[in-house]
């Protein structure tokens, strides 16, 4: 731990190299101690058997480990299917951003059309439009349109945001305009050019955002509540909520559900870690 | 384009087409290309926004749209004039306050420690991380739980220090500050991913300078990294106001507004008077008095972002 600091070559006002080193450490370790502990109470408490949990000192690792709840969950609740409905509307949501917004990114970037400076300067003001304010009428239109209850009447609102077609505009901005140049002259159309150069191109970019849009579209949870109105249309998020299959207060199922909920996105997490931290930090390009 | 003598069918074809619509064949192509996301972002995104103002220029009836009463600003005058308003929008506030600091500072001090040459940094980032991708009923669940009797893990500990540990969701003092500490651990992460880039992307020689010049490492922070990360804790708080100033799930699993009216929020209000009270209208106008917060908001922030970068 040579280098911790820029203190060196400074003068004795500043606490030892080797204090300051150790009290990073504490500070450090000790936050992600107390971010932990949620996770730990959830896993401990979603296998702990009604005695157990209403015992008075609490016990971090159950004994006995019970798969109650896990069963009593399963077969009371439509947990899995909660769990489908939450896969369709998350997979084709992703899917339908990902082909829209680099579409008319890649028109925005690199295809001449007049119209096209507005057309930008409309979307990106749309990022001052909070989701919230247009619950209201997008509900009523939903309604209108017939699809309350249904998986397209979530899915379409939520592939309208602005976000997307801003990542991949900034991407692509970046791209040579001798590349397309090129393409052109040897004969590809524009959707040649889109599919053989821009997309592999920008795999990596295109992977990072359908990673976040992926679990943005999971957690959903506002939008997805107000037009899935009968429990068997709920996605997971909705339906960890109201998951109390006996009258009696047991919050080990609402702890299992949860961690239901979470373990999808973990794996994710665990897998492609530096993916989804890209992702996330590529927003603030917008500043 | 083509020599004249070597034009094959279809590019007399679009040469005609050009000729017509004054169109060449790439803008036809861009227009193409445009049209698929256009038409979800004005069908679900323009069109909504447009027709909420004119609901909320009506006393909606959402079971027959057609005998609405047109009220012109009634819904707006009828907000100010109502009480539980002006208490959503004080408590909207007292969350904003509780939570945008903590955000961003705690998010700068995770993200200037992670920085740091220390042991297990890929583990640290992806703890302080992790809670951003949960959805905000699993945090909402977890930490009613653990604020909560009989199970309440934070009252057993904090018995041991306080004789009467409190209560709360069920106190009106405290359920906010108690929905503001679930909700700064479930989104600091993204403060904290946002602010390490932005460290990360300082050159180290202007450290190296500092240092030549005898700067400690105080000065360093004051007058390298704070003002090199300007831009991006710019960003970072004017989302956090925004996302903020929305919150809704946090008390509509928590505390369902309670106790009393302690923890009624301004969206939590729009939604209980759209879909409880079916007061569409007046839910539409309170939507609208928080587009034009926010887009104020923005706009300030702009006006701030453009005059740095003279």
């Amino acid at each position: 731990m040579s280098n911790t600091s820029l203190t060196s070559g400074s003068g004795g006002f500043e606490l030892s190299e080797r204090v300051r080193t150790v009290m990073l450490y504490v500070a450090m370790y000790g936050t992600a101690l107390a971010f932990i502990v949620p996770y730990l109470y959830m896993i401990s408490n979603a296998f702990k058997t009604n005695d157990e949990m209403f015992a008075n000192s609490p016990n971090w690792i159950p004994n006995p480990v019970s798969f109650e709840w896990l069963n009593v969950m399963l077969s009371n609740s439509p947990i899995v299917r909660w769990t489908i409905n939450t896969l369709i509307i998350a997979v084709a949501t992703t899917v339908i951003i990902l082909v829209v917004d680099s579409m008319i990114a890649f028109s925005l970037t690199h295809l001449q059309w007049p119209g096209r400076r507005i057309v930008l300067a409309i979307i990106l003001a749309s990022f001052m439009v909070p989701v919230y304010v247009n619950m209201v009428p997008l509900y009523v239109w939903v309604s209108d349109l017939g699809l309350i209850n249904s998986y397209l009447g979530v899915i379409l609102p939520l592939t309208a945001g602005p976000l997307g077609v801003f990542l991949f505009y900034q991407f692509f901005r970046d791209m040579p305009e001798e590349l397309f140049e090129a393409a052109r002259l040897d004969g590809f159309s524009s959707l040649q050019i889109y599919l053989r150069i821009v997309l592999p191109l920008m795999r990596s970019a295109v992977g990072a955002l359908a990673l976040y849009t992926f679990v943005w579209s999971w957690n959903r949870f506002l939008w997805p509540l107000l037009v899935m109105q009968d429990q068997i249309m709920y996605t997971v998020p909705v339906g960890i909520v109201i998951l109390q299959p006996t009258n009696t207060y047991q919050p080990q199922i609402q702890m299992m559900g949860s961690i239901f909920a979470a373990l999808p996105l973990f794996i994710l997490l665990v897998i492609l870690q530096d993916k989804l931290v890209n992702a996330v930090a590529m927003q603030a390009g917008k500043a | 384009m083509a020599n004249g003598d070597s034009l094959t069918l279809s590019e007399r074809i679009e040469s005609v087409g050009e000729s017509v619509t004054g169109l060449d064949r790439e803008a036809i192509d861009g227009i193409g290309f445009a049209v698929p996301y256009l038409a979800l972002f004005v069908t679900f995104l323009l069109y909504p926004l447009v027709r909420g103002f004119w609901i909320s220029l009506h006393e909606w009836n959402p079971f027959n749209p057609a005998q609405s009463e047109f009220v012109l600003f009634q819904n707006y005058v009828r907000m100010f004039n109502d009480p539980l308003f002006w208490t959503a929008l004080q408590n909207t506030v007292w969350f904003v306050v509780l939570t945008v600091p903590t955000l961003v500072i705690l998010g700068l001090l995770l993200a200037l420690g992670v920085n740091r040459s220390l042991k297990g940094r890929r583990f640290l980032r992806i703890i302080f991380f992790s809670p951003y991708l949960l959805t905000v009923s699993v945090s909402s669940l977890v930490w009613m739980e653990m604020f909560s009797p009989p199970n309440s893990i934070i009252n057993y500990y904090l018995g041991f220090v306080l004789s009467n540990p409190p209560q709360w969701l069920n106190s009106g003092l405290l359920a906010m500050p108690a929905i503001a500490i679930t909700s700064v651990w479930w989104t600091v992460g993204f403060n904290f991913i946002i602010l390490l880039a932005a460290r990360q992307n300082i050159p180290e020689t202007l450290y190296e300078a500092a240092r030549l010049d005898g700067a400690n490492s105080w000065n360093a922070f004051k007058d390298v990294t704070i003002p090199q990360m300007r831009q991006s804790l710019m960003f970072v708080v004017v989302v956090q106001f925004i996302a903020s100033f929305q919150i809704f799930g946090q008390v509509y699993i928590m505390t369902d507004g309670g106790p009393g009216q302690a923890t009624e929020t301004i969206i939590f209000y729009l939604y209980r008077m759209a879909f409880q009270s079916q007061e569409l209208g007046y839910a539409a106008a309170l939507g609208y008095f928080l587009f034009f917060v926010l887009v104020g908001v923005s706009l300030i922030n702009f006006y701030f972002l453009g005059g740095d970068n003279e």
